[in-house]
């Protein structure tokens, strides 16, 4: 089925209303609201876990959900060097930049 | 020494710092625009369905999603419905920045929570809790900065087409690494270490469980409320406990304000 352009443009109003209100809510209803010290807490270990979810489906999860490690050699281990260079430089530019061509020169070698 | 840094970048022009701040995410933007454009332009998008996707729904994964959807001829509203899954966990960025954001106007918080999404978060997350001096509308910029750099990348994406052939998973492995190295810079106890590695785990099982990116959400919640419940409770039982010792930094970076 080949779809056109009104339709695209149907999509990607639908898909602006379901990515705009999870952004949006939460922070709309603790914008005048005062946040209890208990959420705050609760949500200082929200980066470290989503970033950590977000790393392993990036790594080892396939495009149809299931947990895999063929082929993925270079990415592993590129993400190691990746966890070193960030934990001695402390520098994000470097760490993107630096993984970015280990996993480019890991590839053609694995 | 590190005053007289700091003193330089003081006077550096604004947009010149809003740039500095944003630049690892938009050079790794770069790569993954161009993709992105080529995909959605393989999928039948236009230039302007490319210029409006890339502005409104603003997300890598979105986007990509949107391009293979479409090239299997899905349902729309099942592709919106995938959608929702997907974009669910903004809430949780939204939720986690909003001590920063608190009494800010509704269109500010509008128009901030229209461009935010993992990357520019990661950014802002990290200034908020590092910078003290790190300003809400600065964040803004920070996201508008790494959009113009996203949006441009997919026009020429979507206008050189399928003229050029970019490796996927290579590039995409930016985005990993962006995220790795926000980790690692978290890792200040070893309580946070336990978080993370159970996380990946949660994650690894809610996601074969759900089938989807929904098993993001719901290990980031499940983990996120272990950390918190451990560390109240080592605090009141243990409050001498090594696992909330500061792990020491071997490049010495600035103290956090959260403490």
């Amino acid at each position: 089925m080949e779809w056109n352009t009104t339709q695209h443009v149907w999509l990607i109003l639908g898909c602006f209303c379901v990515a705009f209100a999870p952004r949006l809510i939460p922070l709309l209803f603790f914008r005048t609201r005062k946040i209890p010290n208990w959420f705050n807490e609760w949500m200082r270990y929200v980066p470290v876990s989503l970033f950590t979810a977000l790393v392993v489906k990036d790594i080892f999860i396939t495009p149809d959900y299931v947990v895999s490690v063929v082929n993925r050699a270079p990415e592993m281990i590129a993400a190691v060097i990746v966890i070193g260079i960030a934990y001695w430089t402390r520098s994000m530019a470097i760490s993107v930049v630096l993984g970015l061509c280990a996993v480019f020169l890991l590839a053609l070698v694995v | 020494m590190g005053k007289n840094i700091a003193k330089s970048r003081e006077k550096l022009p604004y947009w010149r710092r809003i740039l500095d701040a944003s630049l690892p995410v938009d050079l790794s933007y770069i790569p993954i625009g161009l993709a992105c454009g080529i995909l959605l332009n393989a999928s039948g998008f236009n230039v302007w369905t490319t210029l409006m996707v890339s502005v409104m729904v603003f997300s890598g994964g979105a986007q990509f999603l949107i391009a293979s959807l479409l090239a299997t001829s899905a349902p729309m509203y099942s592709v919106i419905l995938m959608m929702f899954f997907l974009e669910l966990r903004y809430a949780l960025l939204g939720s986690s920045l909003s001590k920063y954001l608190h009494g800010q106007s509704l269109g500010f918080t509008a128009l901030f929570a229209a461009s935010m999404n993992d990357e520019n978060y990661a950014l802002n997350y990290l200034k908020f809790s590092t910078d003290k001096k790190f300003t809400p509308k600065e964040a803004l910029h920070v996201e508008h900065m790494t959009l113009v750099f996203w949006t441009i990348s997919n026009l020429i994406g979507s206008l050189i087409g399928s003229a050029i052939h970019i490796d996927l998973t290579i590039v995409h492995f930016a985005l990993t690494a962006l995220f790795l190295y926000m980790i690692v810079v978290q890792l200040k106890n070893g309580l946070i270490i336990l978080i993370c590695i159970l996380s990946g785990f949660l994650a690894a099982y809610f996601m074969v469980l759900t089938k989807s990116t929904l098993g993001l959400v719901i290990s980031t919640i499940v983990a996120s409320f272990i950390g918190f419940m451990a560390e109240a409770s080592i605090r009141k039982f243990f409050p001498n406990s090594s696992l909330l010792r500061h792990i020491k930094n071997p490049a010495g970076s600035p103290e956090d304000v959260d403490e």
